[in-house]
């Protein structure tokens, strides 16, 4: 085994693809390793879902070359689609039962832990024995996720997995994607419900325009950048981002004075989309296709 | 890492005849049903020829044909088909799941299924008025043959399941339709140009040119002959190449719409 397949879960290098002829991604850098539940986060259109489709297999790069787990994802090799599982936003389930669902889709997945299933079923409050098609669709896509982790695929992707998600379930869903990281597993999660994520993803990947323009731990974003609160309006060059708020102003600038302040995701989304060269030089990265830095937490 | 593997092939077999079985089982009961009840009506009006017989004909071809059009409908829906591409398993693997399931499985399943529902039907005759019509017999030489008919025509169903994207099994049709139209057409036109010669007003009339060939002997001597050789030309084509090149087109048309 190669430290690629070891190591490195997915190596993307100068990856184009587009729908049409305008790309949407063109020269595409991004390294994944394994035992990290990353947040893809980026804008409506910013080619989130293509890039999770890429990555399993389910759309071809134009050029460029896709490694994943060893594999090359757009011949779908069954070896490889043993270790995936992909989450889409939009999802049809059969009209059977949910035991009948693991029996007849487990077996496909070698390492399916039925313990872990159940436990997660327990968890969700699936145990009803109703048909998946009489669920609604949050209970659905609970289920599915629930079938999933049990999967114990190494490769977890998951599109706006909190949509469509009742306020006690996102707690649920949160509980249970910390407990299921693994140490040669990844789970990435696009989403633009970044306050659903806090606390559980990291590293972080920004997707803008077609490009990574931001893929950090969030030790690293505590290290370079600091928030705080404040009633004036700021002003100065050390200034990053800034949103007046109910309690203030929340500003972010350079960390300077090394004390760790928690940003959240939201001021971390905004303050990236809007400085990104500044936040480029500040983190070392080159803008925009940076060489991709962080990802091992 | 095999390209094929028998046990993946058996889970899909698996996952393919569960998929839907409710409905399947609601399409058992209303075509279960409907055969009894016509059975036994039929037995009450002394009309006992071979009923059986004439209602598993359309079961097995037309509600063949119907479950192969739809067999691939699960690619052509964008929130099934991401289920179907990333379930582990090689595109042979799934599409011979699909073949099987459609072809052998829906066959011998109907003929099964078929046979016990004529037998509880002549049994109900029977404990009724005494008499009923025949029984069904799977293993009859017409049946048999028929049931051969299904697993080389179903292929071209299994082309138009992979081509269309809504209403398979309408569109299949109209292009067989379509596809004899032209050919009766072209055969009509090759007929007027061969035959022109012979045409009294819109008809031809062939009498005058068969009794040339039956007096000069060229009737027996080339004609039946080649008549013959190519009703044999057509069997083999029919019984050994259609169902093959059905189904290298559409796992090849699979292969380009799985991409």
């Amino acid at each position: 085994m190669t430290e690629l397949e070891t190591e490195t879960g997915i190596q993307i290098n100068n990856l184009s693809f587009g729908y049409t002829k305008e790309r949407l991604f063109s020269d595409l850098d991004l390294t994944l390793r394994r035992g990290n539940i990353y947040g893809l986060l980026g804008k409506n259109g910013a080619g989130k879902t293509s890039l999770l489709k890429l990555i399993c297999g389910l759309r071809f790069p134009d050029s460029g070359a896709c490694n994943v787990l060893g594999w090359e994802p757009q011949h779908r090799p069954a070896a490889l689609l043993e270790d995936i599982y992909f989450l889409p936003e939009e999802f049809h389930t059969p009209p059977i039962s949910a035991d009948l669902y693991r029996q007849i889709y487990a077996p496909f997945y070698p390492r399916f832990s039925m313990e872990a299933f159940r436990e997660y079923l327990r968890e969700f409050d699936l145990l009803s024995g109703k048909r998946l098609s009489e669920l609604s669709y949050g209970q659905k896509k609970k289920f599915l996720l629930a079938f999933g982790l049990s999967t114990r695929c190494r490769l977890v992707l998951l599109d706006e997995p909190t949509n469509g998600l009742d306020i006690p379930s996102k707690s649920q869903f949160r509980r249970l994607l910390a407990r299921a990281g693994e140490e040669d597993r990844i789970i990435l999660i696009s989403t633009h419900q970044v306050r659903d994520m806090e606390n559980l993803i990291d590293p972080i990947i920004i997707l803008d325009e077609g490009k990574i323009i931001f893929q950090q731990t969030m030790y690293e974003v505590t290290r370079c950048l600091q928030v705080e609160v404040q009633m004036e309006e700021p002003s100065g060059d050390g200034v990053l981002y800034s949103e007046k708020g109910l309690g203030g102003y929340v500003v972010v600038r350079k960390n300077e004075s090394g004390e760790e302040t928690q940003l959240d995701l939201e001021t971390l989304f905004n303050t990236v989309i809007t400085n990104r060269d500044r936040i480029g030089e500040l983190f070392e990265m080159r803008v925009p296709g940076h060489d991709s830095k962080g990802g091992s937490a | 890492m095999k390209r094929f593997s028998i046990r993946r092939l058996g889970m899909l077999l698996r996952r393919d005849f569960s998929a839907g079985y409710k409905s399947v089982f609601i399409a058992m009961a209303a075509v279960g049903g409907f055969a009894i009840l016509v059975s036994v009506v039929s037995a009450f009006s002394r009309e006992l020829g071979p009923i059986h017989k004439q209602m598993y004909y359309p079961l097995l071809f037309i509600g063949g044909y119907i479950v192969t059009s739809l067999t691939f409908k699960e690619l052509h829906l964008n929130a099934h088909s991401v289920f179907y591409l990333t379930l582990p398993g090689s595109s042979l693997e799934k599409y011979l799941s699909k073949l099987l399931v459609t072809s052998v499985g829906y066959a011998f399943g109907s003929l099964f299924f078929y046979t016990a529902v004529s037998s509880a039907a002549e049994g109900i005759n029977r404990l009724i008025f005494g008499y009923g019509h025949p029984f069904f017999n799977p293993f009859e030489r017409a049946t048999l043959i028929a049931v051969a008919v299904y697993l080389v025509t179903q292929a071209v169903f299994l082309v138009g399941s992979v081509y269309f994207r809504k209403l398979a099994f309408i569109k299949t049709n109209l292009y067989l339709w379509l596809f004899g139209i032209v050919l009766t057409i072209l055969v009509g036109v090759v007929g007027w140009l061969i035959f022109r010669d012979y045409a009294v007003g819109r008809r031809i009339e062939l009498e005058p040119y068969f009794q040339r060939l039956g007096d000069s002997g060229e009737m027996q001597a080339v004609l039946v002959p080649l008549a013959e050789n190519f009703a044999k030309v057509a069997k083999v084509l029919f019984w050994g190449a259609m169902a093959p090149v059905c189904w290298l087109i559409s796992y090849l048309r699979l292969r380009e719409t799985e991409a």
